[in-house]
């Protein structure tokens, strides 16, 4: 078996053991749900409901109609109580619709339909209108992602799961094989690529099996195994990998003919396609060296992540108490993240609901926490020899710590996607992002300035 | 409500890190020198001890003063002035004055590294200007006062310190006093740090091994010197005499090549401008045997090539990723797309 990869990049610890063989399950639901009206790139949604409005699961209740943008739906039946700034996972608020969840919940029914006699519009249109974005973080609406302005020969579905402690995706593969796949070709027909390639990291050599006996004997199907290195699942290096294509920088992958979709957004896609389901619901990792009880999770959307965090045994050491109230010793947690290790964002507080691009939900005893102080560059190029992007990490730490944005840029600023390598490696403990995002709002700023 | 009443650490990703630190980096390399500093005691004895507890001592001081005045925080942790002390002390020859030593020191650590901004912002390498500086400013001082005058007084007479060093001897053709193997394993003669290419070649290997350096600096120099010492005048006969070898393991090239030229703060952080600068130094060691006498050719070579670094840098920055076009494109690794069954 031929192991394909990229240039430089890291091997990072993997950390997955804690939850990579917990088959996925749910839990209890919410009493309330938050549901942000924007959870993607892109323009708002408006609110569609008001306050007092009874709502039913799978119910629309936010849209914009911006092509860039996708709707949202209520992922309970509930009485909305509010419809306000509630704060999200990066710290700023976000207008959302506050749910306040029935006892009684009506199982929804879905209608089947057969996806595979739809059309190419009405695959589309199903996407979008379930709502659909990119899962694996970066959350950009995929009915716009599909329709690209050149052709497409090549569907690539990012199977790597390169961040480490994150499971979800590889306990999908194993479970959901045949609605990832079915999802897979439903993603292909709609910008006629001839070719799917499922690209997994080999650390998981049973998913690989899997997806190996599902697509026997199908034409244009194909499993590549690659390195277990990070970053394998950024849409560049993963197209630089599996085709040896490199997308040129300021650019989009359908630049090289390609589309990037990730398992869990393939997943979705089938369900919008066969059931005509509304992504209301997602599986996350809930997991980390604080968590009593790790596990893959089908959640709700909207639902805090406290709730959660409660719902699996809270905090390793320090179950929820006789009033079932989550408790968080700070000497037994000493940081939540939202997303994976390297890229996700650490939590102040906990009423932060889960939405379409939460992949984990990590919790960190103290001693996982990093330290904060750096000191000066001491240019001993780490930094440059891990970049997947090539840049020159010192060089734009330097100048922006000086203020000096141009020159920040200069050495590769607003290339870089913030895959935190160099931060990683550095023995300085430079916040190079840091730096980066600095640069990037500096750099914007003085365009619209001008 | 829960969540609130939390102390939870806010920053930003990634969640992270890699082991590395700078003590953790400073302390290899203070490992891959232990071979040859052992050498060194086992040749010169107290002349060594003191020499590098003198170098290390006031080194470690000079850090502290300048931090002091300058009202920084103190950085000693990061032991970056353990390792300029025992670099300095093995550029040094036995019977070096202590004044000499303290002297060499202050250049090094106060005016080379803390005056132009502490670790990360000095150019030059501190060792190699603490060492040049004694060197030019010898002539001045020397004869001046009777306290300077050489440790001789304090020991008692070492034979192996009066010896020619091993570049003089090939200056003069006078190969025989010296064999190759007797260089290659321990001899006595010039600097503490010149007393074992064994053992330097061991230091510089744990160094690749832990990743603290990369190969092109030591093999792009170390390279360029072997090419020029045997293509300068007849190769079959310098080669017969072992002459490229003898121009490697004497006057400090290894110590340079592997601790000095490697030095992350004051070398390239390109790869290109890594080999261009490993070359330059090959070149100008060579043309300073040539040309002048067995100086520290090693250290001026060095130290003028420190100076172009951030010229080398912005001139050998690669292209981007993505910003060349690809050789060859992989096969798309599927089956025909016209289908035989039906
Ligand atoms: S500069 Fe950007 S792309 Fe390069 S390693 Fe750092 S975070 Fe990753
Ligand atoms: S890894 Fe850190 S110390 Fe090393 S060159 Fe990069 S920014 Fe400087």
């Amino acid at each position: 078996m031929s192991v394909k990869t990229f240039e430089r990049g890291v091997f990072l610890p993997h950390y997955k053991e804690f939850s990579e063989g917990e088959p996925i399950s749910t839990i209890a639901l919410p009493q309330e749900v938050i549901i942000p009206l924007q959870q993607h790139i892109g323009a708002p949604g408006q609110a569609l409901v008001s306050v007092g409005d009874k709502v039913k699961a799978g119910q629309k209740i936010g849209e914009s109609s911006a092509f860039v943008s996708a709707p949202v739906h209520a992922s309970l039946d509930g009485t909305v109580t509010a419809i306000e700034p509630r704060p999200s996972f990066t710290g700023d608020k976000v207008e959302s619709v506050v749910i306040a969840v029935d006892m009684e919940q009506k199982e929804p029914q879905w209608p089947e339909r057969d996806h595979t006699a739809l059309s190419k519009d009405e695959i589309k249109a199903a996407i979008k209108e379930a709502g659909i974005v990119g899962m694996g973080g970066a959350a950009f609406p995929t009915h716009v992602k599909l329709s690209p302005p050149r052709p497409i020969d090549t569907i690539i579905i990012n199977a790597c799961e390169c961040e480490p402690f994150l499971t979800c995706d590889h306990r999908m593969m194993l479970e959901r094989t045949s609605d990832l796949v079915e999802g897979a070709k439903l993603i292909a027909k709609v910008v006629d690529a001839p070719n799917v390639i499922f690209g997994v990291e080999i650390n998981k050599p049973d998913a690989i099996e899997a997806l190996q006996n599902k697509i026997a004997g199908e034409n244009g199907l194909s499993v590549v195994s690659l390195e277990v290195k990070y970053p394998q699942g950024s849409e560049k290096q993963l197209i630089k990998a599996t085709l040896n294509r490199e997308v040129p920088p300021g650019k989009l992958p359908l630049e090289v003919g390609v589309v990037v979709q990730n398992v869990a957004t393939a997943i979705a896609v089938y369900e919008a396609c066969h059931l005509s389901k509304p992504l209301i619901e997602r599986v996350l990792t809930l997991t980390g060296d604080a968590a009593a009880n790790p596990g893959n999770l089908k959640v709700k959307l909207g639902t805090p992540i406290s709730h959660v965090i409660k719902e699996r045994g809270g905090v390793k050491g320090a179950p929820p108490d006789a009033k079932d109230e989550l408790q968080m010793p700070p000497h037994l947690v000493g940081k939540v993240i939202m997303g994976g290790p390297m890229t996700g964002w650490a939590q102040s507080h906990l009423n932060v609901p889960v939405i379409k691009g939460t992949s984990g939900i990590l919790l960190f005893s103290p001693a996982m926490v990093v330290e904060s102080e750096h000191t000066d560059c001491v240019r001993c190029a780490k930094c440059v020899d891990h970049c997947p992007m090539f840049l020159y990490p010192n060089y734009i730490g330097l100048y922006a710590e000086m203020g000096n944005f141009d020159e920040a840029a200069e050495w590769g600023a607003m290339d870089c996607f913030e895959c935190g390598i160099c931060v990683y490696v550095c023995p300085a403990n430079r916040p190079i992002v840091q730096f980066v995002r600095q640069t990037k709002k500096e750099i914007a700023a003085a365009k619209a300035a001008k | 409500m829960p969540g609130q009443d939390i102390q939870l650490a806010i920053s930003s990703s990634p969640h992270l890190r890699s082991q590395e630190t700078v003590p953790s980096a400073m302390k290899d390399v203070l490992i891959a020198l232990l071979p040859v500093t052992l050498v060194s005691i086992y040749m010169y004895r107290f002349y060594a001890v003191f020499l590098i507890a003198v170098c290390m001592i006031s080194a470690v001081l000079f850090e502290l003063l300048f931090r002091k005045v300058m009202k920084k925080q103190a950085t000693l942790y990061d032991c970056s002035a353990l390792v300029t002390g025992l670099l300095l002390a093995l550029c040094l020859r036995p019977g070096t004055s202590w004044w000499t030593a303290v002297l060499a020191a202050f250049f090094a650590v106060g005016i080379a590294k803390e005056l132009m901004g502490g670790l990360g912002w000095n150019r030059f390498n501190p060792a190699l200007f603490g060492l040049v500086a004694v060197t030019l400013l010898a002539p001045l001082y020397v004869g001046a006062n009777p306290s300077f005058a050489p440790l001789r007084q304090y020991f008692g007479p070492l034979d192996v310190i009066t010896q020619a060093t091993p570049l003089a001897l090939i200056k003069q053709g006078a190969f025989e006093q010296l064999s190759l193997s007797q260089m290659l394993i321990a001899s006595p003669g010039g600097a503490l740090g010149e007393t074992s290419a064994l053992a330097l070649i061991i230091g510089g290997a744990y160094l690749l091994y832990k990743k603290q350096i990369r190969w092109h600096i030591p093999v792009s120099m170390i390279g360029t010197i072997l090419v020029i010492a045997t293509f300068w005048g007849n190769p079959l006969a310098n080669i017969a005499a072992g002459i490229p070898l003898y121009h490697i393991f004497a006057g400090g090239v290894l110590l340079g090549a592997f601790f000095m030229a490697t030095d992350w703060v004051t070398s390239p952080v390109t790869t290109k401008g890594q080999v261009i600068f490993g070359i330059a130094i090959g070149v100008l060691v060579m043309l300073f045997r040539k040309a002048l006498g067995p100086t520290e050719g090693v250290a001026f070579s060095i130290l003028i090539m420190n100076a172009f670094v951030p010229m080398i840098d912005r001139l050998t920055r690669r292209p981007k990723f993505g910003e060349l076009p690809v050789k060859k494109e992989a096969v798309v690794p599927t089956k025909p797309s016209v289908s035989k069954s039906t």
